[in-house]
């Protein structure tokens, strides 16, 4: 009832919100570990110490399983199960690394790095970008010349945070963030497939939309595309003077 | 765009604006705070945050924030910059001049419940230790005056009976006079949040809040009343479960004041209060308030939360304790997903209400004319303790008007534009000869200030902060004072200049001395909340990491039992008539916070430029007003002008607007009727008018003619 707060930790993502079920133990990666029933095998080798990359999942939000990033093999099992979705059972045996994962992995990575500002891989430090560094993806065998949103403009009618749509992998936390965290279900994805985009309100720049400006999208994106205006040189409106 | 620049340093502190306390990471890159971020460890918020802590926390370095402390001989002289030495030793020797011509009682002073509790502590020491009378007072009185009154005699403790996170185990959630979703966000996302997995919402309000109807959330019952007749609607909710005999006897019987339950029974469940009676008084369906009741006491588990449209009333206490008589009749105490709780307007009023800075009591609600208890504090502090309570803080400035009362220290207060009945409030300190003014900026109230200490914000000292459920959190400092002084460290120093002899190395050892004295804090320290985080009171050797529940086992009254208190429904004297035939009533919106002394400093202003008036549609029809049409309102005290905007959310009958922008004035207008037991001012219901009018700018030539009241623009 209160785990999925209250067990929380600063500095761990467990990728999915923490479960208070009775203890299922299992092994990851030959390592043994228990965890509540209802946990997530996300959440189980975070807490094996075997953390399993990750883009559209993070532990204040249920788990969506889009993202791909996150496939595990489990013994006696077929296929390559999105860990986030897959619940932890009493003895189950999964492996977070094999080649054929890594393969898998890396392919999903390079389909997003495909759609991504080149010039701002090497030097940036969101999750996105420590992912690529975990999995050794710096490049995609893909071109340059393919569709992107690259010259999708970018959102900054709020004073305090901006969207830029070139590094938005549509992994939809920025939506769940507001409905589930929030509760405001002030964004959503519009358009389908290479189209879909985050929207605030009726498509409306996030200042006229219905946003309260919580920061709880900006908190949960993985990739920077929703951030602070703070950490830009020059970019920040100081403080003005009151009735100015 | 290109990649944003990674802050290199995190603090973990505590958010300074609302009563929830946030736990957030300031983080900073080249000494500069360039990020808030919600820390997912904070047992208050779990890694949320709102629009006010997360963003808007820049006013710390507006270019107006005082830096180096300001003297004058008088109101109309400009200031003279000047040391810190030389501040002190000013104020030092005004009080005392003033002390020596017109008494040890002449003078007081009033702390802030933006302030740290070590600040607070140190400001009722000042008062008491130094000035050598009880004339403390601080800004709970206009707020949360009234549930400390009435909690304590109902359940015993005027504090939040409940952990937030109890909500999420309520099955029926009470909100009265409270708007969580832009007062409190944060806990207002965990309310709905629970409302989303099923739970049940009653609402009583007189308008339709956002938290009555927003997306996945809906009240099943909202009680839409008329202003001023909360107790008589609350009465009609007991009439009800009497009636119908929906109470929890066995409850009762076990941890409850029988005698006084049968009384409470006799008096609630007299025709006087059916719903049908009522129900029309308080302008609302009959089947409601029984659907209301029927709801809350099935619960199972129902939590009640409630706000200044409880307090700020005539019968602000008669309303609080409404709640606790309703609480305990149906048994939702003493377990989590029930309860009573206040939802704390600001960071610290719980702490101020806790660390006797009041006239009349020490910590813990001990009453200073207790010989044992002053005693204790006598040997502490080395000084004989006045046993006379002092004045309240609506007292002093009648007394200053009255010419008695001459000076005073005011920690982080704004005073003229925040208390009602501003001409009344301005004339007081017009009449006083040291007003001692403790804040970040020059304010309404430093106009008439004689000494202005420049206080440091909450990035830039340390402290605790003792939030709405109780939760002692830490405020750590992240940058270096940008006038030199921690504000505990001010209020040691002006100790210091009037001669009495006091140190301390760090607000950790305040903290300590806090907790030899005060019972609920005794097990507190920095130490411990570094250790686990956060702390809720009582934290003493039977809970050495706090105490999430109250009243688990029995209340904390002599008897351990609880009590009903008799809530005769008086309507207050505030009433309309031909000349103010609406009702104004206030609130707050989500990007400001109060006065606005912060968040008009930021870019929230963008969100909410002008505090406006809500009127229905009905009503502005009849007064020729269109929507954004300026708008004189008229009551018995005072007139502002507003813009109007036509809105379903207020009743005909009901006016609203919010009280954030020095220039709309809205305490003007507001009346000087207060709670009958603890001086709470009436805020929420003033008679007023409203007729259109061709706006501020044409009326300038005419006030230049005929002044009614000094100029509000802030100073530069």
């Amino acid at each position: 009832m209160w785990s999925e707060i209250r067990g929380l930790k600063d500095d761990v993502d467990y990728g999915t919100p923490p479960r208070d079920g009775a203890p299922v133990t299992l092994e990851i990666d030959g390592v043994t570990v228990t965890v509540p029933a209802g946990s997530s095998l996300m959440l189980a080798a975070a807490s094996a110490g075997r953390p399993i990359p990750k883009l559209c999942a993070t532990d204040m939000l249920e788990a969506f399983g889009s993202c791909r990033v996150c496939l595990v093999e489990i013994e006696g099992r077929g296929g390559f199960p999105a860990s986030c979705t897959t619940l932890v059972a009493e003895g189950m045996k999964v492996k977070t690394q094999s080649e054929t994962l890594s393969r898998l992995r890396k392919g999903v990575l390079e389909l997003y790095l495909s759609d991504f500002p080149e010039s701002e891989i090497a030097d940036g430090w969101s999750e996105f970008h420590d992912t690529l560094k975990a999995e050794g993806v710096a490049s995609h065998p893909y071109g340059a010349g393919g569709f992107n949103h690259f010259e999708a403009p970018v959102d900054a009618s709020n004073p305090y945070f901006l969207f830029d749509p070139a590094k938005c992998i549509v992994c939809s936390r920025c939506v769940r963030a507001c409905a589930e965290v929030q509760g405001t279900f002030a964004i959503t994805i519009a358009g389908r497939s290479f189209d879909s985009k985050v929207v605030a309100s009726q498509d409306q720049p996030f200042f006229e939309s219905e946003c309260v400006s919580c920061g709880a999208c900006v908190q949960a994106c993985p990739s920077h595309a929703l951030v602070e205006k703070s950490l830009f040189e020059g970019e920040y409106v100081h403080a003005e003077s009151a009735e100015a | 765009m290109p990649n944003p620049l990674k802050p290199e340093k995190s603090v973990v502190t505590t958010c300074a604006y609302c009563g929830v306390g946030c736990g957030f990471k300031a983080e900073t890159r080249g000494g500069k705070i360039v990020r808030m971020t919600p820390w997912k460890e904070g047992k208050a918020n779990h890694g949320h945050s709102c629009i006010k802590g997360r963003f808007a926390y820049d006013y710390y370095n507006a270019p107006d924030r005082v830096r180096t402390p300001l003297i004058r001989a008088s109101i109309d002289d400009p200031w003279t910059p000047v040391s810190w030495d030389e501040a002190f030793a000013y104020a030092a020797k005004e009080f005392k001049r003033i002390q020596a011509k017109y008494g040890v009682k002449s003078v007081g002073a009033v702390s802030s419940s933006r302030c740290t509790n070590e600040e607070i502590f140190l400001t009722q020491k000042f008062a008491r230790a130094v000035l050598g009378n009880n004339n403390i007072d601080n800004c709970a009185r206009i707020c949360h005056s009234p549930t400390q009154f009435g909690l304590t005699n109902t359940v015993g403790a005027g504090a939040a009976s409940q952990h937030f996170d109890s909500i999420l185990q309520a099955d029926v959630i009470m909100v009265v006079g409270a708007n969580p979703t832009e007062g409190h966000p944060v806990f207002g996302s965990l309310m709905k949040r629970r409302i989303r997995q099923g739970a049940k919402l009653i609402v009583i309000d007189p308008r339709k809040t956002e938290t009555v109807e927003s997306a996945h959330c809906k009240a099943d019952v909202h009680l839409a009343i008329r202003p001023g007749t909360n107790v008589a609607i609350l009465d009609s909710i007991a009439h009800v479960v009497v009636r119908e005999k929906l109470y929890n006897e066995e409850f009762v019987r076990a941890r409850c004041e029988v005698n006084e339950f049968e009384n409470w029974k006799a008096l609630v469940g007299s025709d006087n209060y059916a719903p049908e009676v009522i129900g029309p008084l308080a302008g609302v369906d009959p089947d409601d308030i029984r659907k209301a009741a029927r709801i809350y006491a099935s619960g199972p588990n129902s939590a009640i939360y409630y706000g200044l449209g409880v307090t700020e009333h005539s019968q602000g206490s008669t309303g609080v304790m409404c709640l606790g008589n309703l609480g305990l009749s149906c048994g939702m105490l003493g377990r989590e997903g029930v309860g009573v709780n206040p939802l704390r307007g600001q960071g610290n009023v719980q702490g101020g209400s806790c660390l006797g800075s009041w006239p009349h009591v020490f910590s813990g609600y001990r009453f200073v004319t207790d010989y044992e208890t002053r005693s204790s504090f006598e040997a502490e502090w080395g000084v004989p303790l006045d046993a006379e309570p002092g004045l309240r803080l609506p007292n002093m400035l009648d007394a200053a008007v009255a010419g008695s009362f001459k000076g005073m220290y005011i920690m982080g207060e704004d005073p003229v534009q925040s208390d009602p009945n501003q001409h009344h409030v301005i004339a007081a300190m017009r009449n006083m000869e040291c007003v001692v003014l403790h804040d970040l900026f020059l304010n309404e109230t430093s106009k008439y200030a004689h000494i202005f200490f420049p206080g440091s914000s909450s990035l830039e000292k340390d402290g605790t902060f003792t939030n709405a459920e109780r939760r002692v959190s830490r405020v750590r400092k992240v940058i270096e004072p940008l006038a030199g002084l921690e504000d505990w460290q001010i209020t040691v120093k002006l100790m210091n200049a009037m001669g009495y002899n006091v140190n301390y190395t760090s607000a950790g050892e305040v903290l300590d001395e806090i907790a030899r004295l005060s019972p609920n804090y005794r097990g507190i320290s920095f130490a411990l909340v570094d250790r686990i985080g956060s702390a809720q009171w009582p934290c003493n050797e039977d809970a050495p990491e706090g105490t999430e529940v109250l009243h688990r086992e029995k209340f904390p009254r002599a008897n351990g039992l609880g009590t009903f208190m008799l809530t005769e429904y008086v309507p207050t004297a505030e009433r309309t008539n031909d000349k103010y035939p609406l009702l104004l009533t206030t609130g707050r919106i989500l990007s400001q916070y109060n006065v606005g002394t912060q968040t008009r400093r930021t870019p929230n202003s963008m969100w909410h430029s002008e505090d406006v008036l809500e009127i229905n549609e009905q009503d502005s029809i009849s007064r020729g007003v269109k929507d954004g049409d300026w708008v004189k309102v008229s009551s018995r005290f005072g007139e502002i002008e507003v813009r109007a905007r036509i809105s379903e959310r207020v009743n005909p009958g009901v006016v609203y607007t919010t009280f954030h922008h020095a220039k709309s004035k809205a305490n003007a207008v507001t009346s000087d009727l207060s709670d009958w037991a603890t001086n709470c001012p009436e805020y929420k219901v003033t008679a007023v008018d409203v007729v259109r009018t061709n706006g501020p700018a044409a009326d300038a030539a005419r006030d230049a003619a005929t002044p009614r009241i000094a100029e509000m623009e802030p100073a530069e």
